[in-house]
């Protein structure tokens, strides 16, 4: 109840700042003091909401349906601590956290810097207010108590000294399939207890817990850190919008520049753990699938680095006195698109309207929250946009004449079209289920593979050409030298590296063109300037990841195969063997062990399989092998102990058919499955799966039962047998498409044709050659980001 | 002349040229009547829910995994899939299959499986690592 109280009460402090703060931009003078110190309140209340939902989650508090639905007792308190973006309601929670504290610094940061602060702010608050709105009780509030909406809570959750009341039967439901019972948590178990005397909030004793897939290392960094990435994505939003409420276009891109420039780096770190945890974690065999909630963060991303393209040439124009610079227009729409990306992305993952599109699966929250994502893109879109319409005749009027073909300028604006180009190729291929229709990936494969040759071409062009004009001659003459390197470099690697396909080879070509002329430039400014090398190292990590990228994608291998134990298998060159599997993690998984050779080197892999509770599911963790040229990565499948028997003389028989041996006819009637044996199957436990059987002879029906049963990893059959009919029947396997039997006389000798049983590991292996300069690339780049906003906030300080 | 504006111009115009090309290439449509699922051969994203009675069947050796998959009317179809039964196949209620109908079967090139079960809220898998 507190935890919703404050935030309601942090909702009306943020629309009090607002009012405040655009008052004090209407030139009022009393009201900027009011609307930092209700900025302050209300930031504080969001921190103190958040303390709240932590504490709650790490004592247990299972009368919040939120703590209930994603923690449990048996999580470590890392995993705890990040139970609190676990769901739809606390990473809500925690954008907004993040977002008031990037507030707090953007308050201290536009009040240095002349009348920056109320416009600034204004539209900031307007932010947070909307994000707060999301958050109260009318939409998806973490505070939400368990009885407000009926749930059903598995018996085991619930405090076993309450299990004898009389009153709690009629709220059991009993669910044969999983033969487990369920209690209906509602307001009228709620009133049946205080009827009771008993305090409700000690009825639920554990949760359901955490997905597994999200019970993982990274679980504690990707998400905060994309939310980061998305907090900030306001602010260069709102200093495009308050440039153009000033109508003043000259000072905002020093401003913000810092801003987008660290914006993009988190982002784009954010981003990449996730695709690290892809690979190695969720075992989806690689680190990109094109799915919607990856594309819809990479979307704002490349709309951000776009700007900064842009961006840098209305500075650099700005720089030579030309009024208020090149691309005023287009830096202004790119900086509004990037935070209104950012809600699209929201509006895709959380609407609910990507159902049926992806491996993730959305929750549907329902008309209300869906109408009002609408609302909050729309009144953003209309906000930012509605503003340029506005002022279109006056930037139009103030920007400043057009240069010759070859410039940098030129260049870099065509690298913030190409970049755009490739935003559009994901926001078409991501949007398309919303109208019924999605695309394959290689739609994004196709359409990207020749953008990424035109930025590589186009970067170590652009570093070539001067701001304003070169002329075409000196182009040439400069581009030679480095051209001829590449190629050399490009057709050592078709030669040495198998590099075959013509895209691929043009590829690798431009990224090493890239390398060398980035490269030889940072050697150069590491002599003299260090704080220039960003943009030359975004570059130069940009070459890595693609050249990682090619080898990975382009020259990867995959095999299927069915490893048996102890026998080795051969795939890529190694020697395989799968030396059986052990218990890990308190037993609840599986490690399967399998050891390759390679010139008498021997490397160890250890995927893991195991039944998670939670969903009554396999859970498959792959294995990777990191080498220096690659990685091998092992994702198992399945483990099955196959081939018992010989089964050269048995029959098969399917559910209700029959079989003659002589002149009697057998009949598998039907299965017989105790109502635990689903249960048992996944706990391990010992079970029996059964067969009704009968046979017909002379007009003499004789019923008989064949059962296979298990305990521990020891699978036994029964076998039926009769004297009067001189007949001996052996189960040897039953399974989905019916029973497997032996058949045979009494009077004969019985046949010995049993096999040694056979274990058999499938796993999917595949080599990725060089897929380590993947995440070298990225964090380069990161790195690049990083250098270049601590020059550029050095800069933002002299502006006027 | 204004250059940004014709080489903008050209580049938008190849651009969006070869993006609705490969879009119609590659595009797949969703399909919730397996009537019409087996009466083309083009890659499609069939919709409906497995048929649990008829079970299911993976072959070791050929790595291949097949189960029935029914349309709301009822409509059967054997759908076949490459690979390993797919994490939460057991408890999925409604299945989504890319692929073609062939040869008198559907050849899925992925699936994708919704468990929503009665007893929790829809919030099987990973709900919002976003």
């Amino acid at each position: 109840m507190i935890g919703s109280i404050i935030l309601t009460f942090a909702l009306v402090f943020s629309i009090i700042s607002m009012v405040m703060y655009y008052l004090s931009f209407k030139g009022y003078r009393n009201t900027i003091s009011y609307a930092r110190i209700f900025y302050h309140i209300s930031s504080i209340f969001v921190i103190v909401a958040s303390t709240f939902l932590w504490y709650y989650i790490l004592t247990h508090q299972y009368q919040y349906k939120y703590v209930f639905s994603y923690s449990n007792n048996s999580l470590s308190t890392g995993l705890l601590l990040s139970s609190f973006w676990g769901g739809q309601e606390g990473s809500l929670m925690l954008w907004i956290l993040f977002t008031v504290i990037v507030g707090i610094i953007l308050q201290s940061y536009t009040s240095k810097r002349g009348d920056l602060e109320p416009r600034v702010m204004t539209v900031f608050t307007i932010a947070i207010s909307f994000l707060l709105l999301m958050v109260s009780p009318w939409f998806k509030n973490p505070f939400e108590l368990i009885w407000t909406t009926p749930v059903f809570v598995d018996l085991k959750s619930i405090n076993s000294n309450y299990l004898n009341l009389p009153f709690l039967q009629q709220f059991l439901i009993p669910d044969p399939q999983t033969n487990t019972t369920y209690v209906q948590v509602s307001s009228t178990l709620f009133a049946s207890l205080v009827q009771n005397g008993i305090d409700p909030y000690t009825f639920i004793v554990n949760g359901r817990g955490l997905n597994p897939q999200l019970l993982n290392f990274w679980m504690q960094f990707h998400p905060p850190i994309l939310f980061i990435g998305f907090a900030m994505a306001t602010v260069p939003f709102a200093f495009a919008v308050s440039a153009l409420m000033k109508n003043e276009y000259k000072d905002w891109v020093n401003q913000s520049f810092p801003w987008l420039l660290a914006e993009t780096g988190i982002l784009g770190l954010g981003i990449m753990l996730g695709g690290y945890w892809a690979y190695e974690m969720l075992g989806w065999g690689g680190y990109w699938a094109w799915d919607p909630v990856e594309n819809s963060s990479l979307i704002p991303w490349l709309v951000g680095v776009a700007a900064i393209h842009t961006m840098l040439v209305q500075k650099k124009s700005q720089s030579q006195s030309e009024r208020i610079g090149r691309y005023t227009k287009t830096n202004l729409i790119l900086s509004i698109l990037v935070y209104v990306l950012v809600l699209y992305s929201t509006f895709l993952t959380r609407s609910g309207v990507l159902g049926d599109a992806s491996v993730h699966s959305f929750v549907d929250p329902g008309m209300l929250v869906y109408l009002f994502l609408i609302i909050f893109i729309g009144t953003f879109t209309l906000l930012g946009i509605g503003l340029i319409v506005y002022r279109w005749k006056d930037l139009q009027s103030k920007t400043p004449q057009d240069e010759g073909l070859f410039s940098r300028e030129l260049s870099l604006f065509t690298a913030a079209v190409v970049l755009c180009a490739s935003a559009i190729i994901v926001f078409v291929g991501t949007s398309a289920p919303i109208v019924g229709h999605s695309v394959d990936i290689s739609f994004y494969n196709e359409m990207h593979v020749p953008l990424a040759i035109i930025i590589g071409l186009l970067n170590g062009l652009s570093l070539l050409l001067k701001w304003k004009t070169t002329s075409t001659q000196e182009l040439l003459s400069k581009s030679v030298i480095y051209v001829a390197i590449s190629l050399v470099l490009t057709a050592l690697m078709i030669l040495f590296g198998g590099l075959n396909d013509i895209m691929m080879i043009l590829l690798a070509f431009s990224s090493v063109f890239i390398i060398i002329i980035n490269g030889e430039i940072a050697i150069k400014i590491i002599k003299n300037n260090l704080n220039k090398l960003g943009a030359y190292v975004a570059h130069i990590g940009l070459a890595i990841f693609i050249l990682g990228v090619i080898g990975s994608s382009a020259y990867g291998k995959e095999k299927t195969l069915n490893l048996v134990k102890n026998k080795p298998t051969e795939a890529f060159g190694y020697q395989m063997v799968f030396t059986g599997y052990e218990p890990i993690e308190n037993d609840k998984k599986y490690a399967f062990n399998i050891s390759m050779n390679k010139d008498g080197k021997t490397f160890n892999a250890k995927p893991v399989m195991y039944i998670a509770e939670y969903n009554n599911s396999l859970m498959r963790e792959p294995s990777i092998v990191v080498l220096l040229t690659k990685d091998i990565y092992i994702a198992p499948l399945s483990y099955e102990e196959t081939g018992n028997h010989d089964h050269s003389n048995s029959v098969q028989i399917e559910k209700g058919k029959s079989v003659n041996f002589e002149n009697i006819t057998i009949t598998f009637e039907k299965f017989e499955m105790g109502s635990d044996v689903m249960q048992a199957m996944q706990e391990g436990r010992d079970f029996q799966l059964g067969a009704s059987m009968a046979t017909v002879s002379d007009n003499k029906k004789i019923p008989f039962h064949l059962y296979r049963k298990q305990s521990g990893d020891k699978v036994e059959f029964t076998s039926f047998e009769s004297k009067e009919l001189n007949l001996r029947v052996e189960l040897l396997n039953l399974s989905a498409q019916g029973v497997e039997l032996s058949l045979s006389k009494l009077d004969e000798p019985k046949q010995i044709n049993k096999k040694e049983p056979e274990e058999v590991l499938v796993v999917n292996a595949s080599i990725k050659p060089f897929v380590g300069l993947v995440w070298i690339g990225v964090l380069v780049v990161v790195i690049g980001f990083f250098i270049a906003f601590s020059r550029r906030l050095k800069e933002s300080q002299f502006s006027s | 002349m204004k250059n940004k504006y014709i080489i903008g111009g050209f580049i938008i115009v190849l651009f969006l040229g070869i993006m609705g090309y490969l879009f119609t290439q590659s595009n797949i449509k969703y399909e919730n009547n397996f009537a019409v699922v087996k009466s083309t051969h083009k890659t499609v994203k069939a919709t409906g829910s497995w048929v649990k009675e008829k079970s299911y069947s993976y072959d070791t050796e050929k790595n291949l995994f097949s189960f029935y998959m029914k349309d709301d009317k009822g409509d059967e179809m054997l759908v076949v899939y490459r690979g390993a039964m797919p994490n939460n196949f057991e408890s999925a209620t409604s299945v989504v299959v890319t692929g073609s109908y062939q040869d008198n079967y559907f050849y899925a090139k992925d699936i994708l499986t919704k468990c929503p079960s009665k007893y929790q809220e829809q919030s099987n898998t990973q709900s919002s690592s976003l």
